[in-house]
């Protein structure tokens, strides 16, 4: 059972000292942080401030507009925000999948083009993988690119795509050959200018009153060939890869923080054993998830498979944000109201009703739990 | 140490426990596991305390009957109180306040009360304790067959001997200085308790998966059915979680005692070790039941030398139900106003310690 070990993490002092500078940094923005309930609000002053500041993209090499930082100290600044709730949802998706994406598979023109451009906060991404249709069974998307003089049309449907509406690009996941034997060959990616005649987004209001995610339509869209990210026909282990960064990072475990931090703050106030041991039990296993999420970080540098690891941490961190608002609830009672000037109903009343989502976004419980046993030997 | 020495050390140990000798103990007393934080003047390996909770995951792993983790820690204290040549050095952490008095009569000091459920309390040659809190807080050796010392033998679930100690005037072997003070010792001896569990339930999760591709029914091999290859998948999570926090305890003791570093009672992975792995044990020892169905539920299967270690391991020393309080008592313990973020994971300038 060795690929069940988590190695040791990588110490960063620059990351630490790091972490000094983003606390100070955060009180100064005076976040809204008793409404953020998952990554924080959509603010794009908030990530252009954080851009000039050159915590996003740290990662990303000089050249195109990054730190030069490593994973760890990238953790480091990432953790701070979640745990502070701060606004960076803009953002979150182009910095942790599709920045990387393109240094890892783009042409060098997608590269110059756009990455510096993330790395200023300034430019935001969204993900079109799911459709109508395809869910969890990924590769059976239908959303079809055909192959024209001079670039490729596409038409299809996406659906539950974060931010859509407001973002300036997607990577499209969509088929460009006719489903052979092989179901997960035949796919390719493409970076997709949202402003695209054809494109249409109608935004889908979810249980808690947002309405963050769209259904996007595409009807004779043309791309150039500029836009193919990476190889045509290889979309399937392109975006397999990208996924090891979606599951295994901390927002996978940190988005209820909120009821958290408004529960020990109430606890301070009225304090209680049973509330004490109940505190003490979170943060055991929210110290656990840390150390594993940032071993991955520790192996992703270190240029090792990581794709059960994450599963194992998305899984884990599912489990105990669902659990957060479920514990809470029993030990401090109040009745959950969605804006309540009471900031643990209000933030009790967010993870409720945003704890279903946990489990399906990025990877339904049931797929990582697949995934997991196929590694084990089982099937 | 290392890592070619480290690697070899648990190769080793890896191969003595899966021969199972009959003899097992004194096979590891022979190559000196017992001593492994010592020095290799002292008949040590020099290990730090990380390598010797992987040797102590090694040993659950086989459910090893043997007292590997009471006489590592035995030795460690022995050394420093300068006690030499103890064959089974055992330790008593879990002594509450007033439980035992340390007094003096005439020249010498004198120990009265009552030591509960000591690992090897009676076969131990030796037993240490710590008694008192903060810096007067002083290590204290005694011999198992002191004047005075009586002993009243108990097991815990899998078998182990768990004695306890009535000690009445004895003469202790040796009074020193601790090292750290009782509660810090219990948290150590929760840490090793967890890296035990640590190996205990990866022994679980492999010994389940090899069972659900064996076992046929309906026709085909019970891991071939989703509900079943879920439920060893949440098993999974549970050991990889268990091995984590048990690991992150470890290095916590190493920091505290190498560098100096913060006491192990502040230190949030120390707490948690405990509270992790034994809320994994419950939940991974659930699940391998009910992947191995009636088979495992007898006593002629070996599932149970695991099972029952953990239902044992994960109350001793401190169940997840102490160390909750612990650990949520000293995050509460921030100022006012302050994240509770920002007191689990401080700042290098420390503003919460």
């Amino acid at each position: 059972m060795n690929n069940l070990s988590f190695p040791r993490p990588h110490h960063s002092e620059i990351g630490e000292r790091l972490r000094t500078e983003v606390r100070e940094f955060l009180e100064d923005w005076n976040a809204d942080r008793h409404a953020a309930a998952t990554f924080g609000d959509f603010n794009p002053a908030f990530s252009e401030a954080l851009g000039e500041r050159g915590w996003i993209g740290m990662g990303f090499p000089k050249q195109y507009g990054g730190g030069g930082y490593g994973l760890m100290e990238r953790f480091v600044v990432l953790e701070e925000l979640l745990a502070a709730r701060a606004p960076m949802f803009a953002h979150a998706v182009a910095e942790r999948q599709s920045g990387p994406l393109l240094l890892r598979f783009g042409s060098e023109q997608q590269r110059e083009e756009i990455v510096p451009r993330i790395a200023a906060g300034k430019c935001y991404f969204c993900i079109g993988l799911s459709e109508p249709n395809s869910g969890s069974d990924l590769a059976s998307v239908r959303t079809r690119a055909t192959k024209v003089d001079g670039g490729w049309i596409v038409n299809g449907a996406k659906i539950w795509t974060s931010s859509a509406h407001r973002t300036h690009y997607m990577i499209l996941l969509c088929r460009t050959a006719p489903v052979s034997e092989v179901r997960q060959a035949g796919l390719s990616q493409f970076l997709v200018d949202m402003k695209t005649p054809g494109i249409t987004c109608r935004q889908i209001v979810n249980i808690a009153g947002d309405a963050d995610f769209n259904e996007v339509h595409f009807q004779d869209v043309f791309l150039p060939d500029s836009a193919l990210v990476g190889v045509e026909g290889q979309g399937w282990q392109q975006v397999t890869s990208e996924l090891t960064f979606e599951r295994s990072g901390p927002d996978r475990f940190m988005s209820h923080m909120g009821a958290i931090e408004e529960f020990a703050a109430t606890l301070k106030k009225h304090p209680s054993t049973e509330g004490a041991r109940t505190v003490g039990r979170l943060v055991a296993h929210l110290s656990t998830l840390r150390r594993m999420s940032r071993s991955i970080a520790t192996m992703i540098t270190d240029g090792q498979d990581a794709g059960l690891h994450a599963a194992l941490v998305k899984d884990l961190g599912n489990g105990f944000e669902q659990e957060i608002p479920e514990t809470l609830r029993l030990v401090m009672h109040t009745e959950p109201q969605q804006g309540s000037s009471d900031a643990y109903s209000a933030a009790l009343a967010n993870v409720i009703l945003h704890a279903p989502s946990c489990s399906i976004r990025g990877g339904t419980r049931e797929v990582l739990r697949g995934i997991i046993s196929k590694s084990l030997g089982l099937r | 140490m290392s890592h070619d020495m480290r690697d070899m050390l648990l190769d080793a140990a890896h191969r003595i426990f899966a021969d199972k000798p009959d003899n097992l103990w004194a096979v590891l007393q022979e190559s000196g596991f017992d001593r492994a934080l010592l020095p290799e003047s002292k008949g040590g390996a020099s290990v730090n305390w990380a390598d010797a909770c992987s040797l102590l995951t090694l040993a659950g792993e086989h459910a090893a009957p043997v007292p590997l983790a009471e006489a590592m820690a035995g030795h460690w204290l022995l050394d420093l109180a300068g006690v030499e040549n103890s064959t089974l050095p055992t330790i008593a952490p879990f002594v509450l306040d007033g439980q035992v008095r340390v007094g003096v009569a005439g020249e010498s000091p004198r120990v009265d009360g009552t030591l509960p459920r000591v690992p090897w309390g009676d076969a131990c040659s030796h037993v240490a304790f710590i008694a008192g809190a903060g810096p007067t807080a002083q290590l204290i050796v005694l011999a198992r067959n002191a004047a005075g010392v009586s002993v009243s033998r108990g097991h815990n679930l899998a078998g182990e001997p768990r004695d306890t100690l009535v000690l009445e005037g004895v003469v202790p072997v040796a009074v020193v200085p601790a090292p750290c003070d009782a509660r810090e010792l219990l948290s150590i001896g929760a840490i090793l308790r967890s890296a035990l569990m640590a190996g205990a339930i990866t022994r679980c999760l492999s010994l389940a998966v090899e069972y659900a591709n064996l076992r046929v029914q309906f026709g085909r091999p019970i891991g071939k059915f989703q509900a079943v290859q879920q439920s060893i998948a949440v098993l999974a999570t549970q050991a990889a979680a268990a091995r984590a926090a048990a690991e992150a305890g470890s290095e916590a003791i190493d920091e505290r005692l190498a560098t100096a570093g913060q006491p192990l009672t502040e230190n949030v992975a120390a707490a948690s070790a405990k509270i992790r792995t034994g809320e994994a044990a419950g939940q991974a020892c659930a699940i391998t039941h009910q992947v191995f169905g009636a088979i495992g539920f007898t006593e002629e299967h070996e599932l149970h030398d695991f099972t029952k270690r953990l239902w044992s391991w994960r109350d001793e020393w401190g169940n997840e139900a102490f160390w909750s309080r612990e650990l949520g008592e000293l995050i509460l313990a921030g100022a006012d106003g302050a994240f509770l973020w920002h007191t689990m994971v401080p700042t290098v300038s420390g503003v919460a310690r």
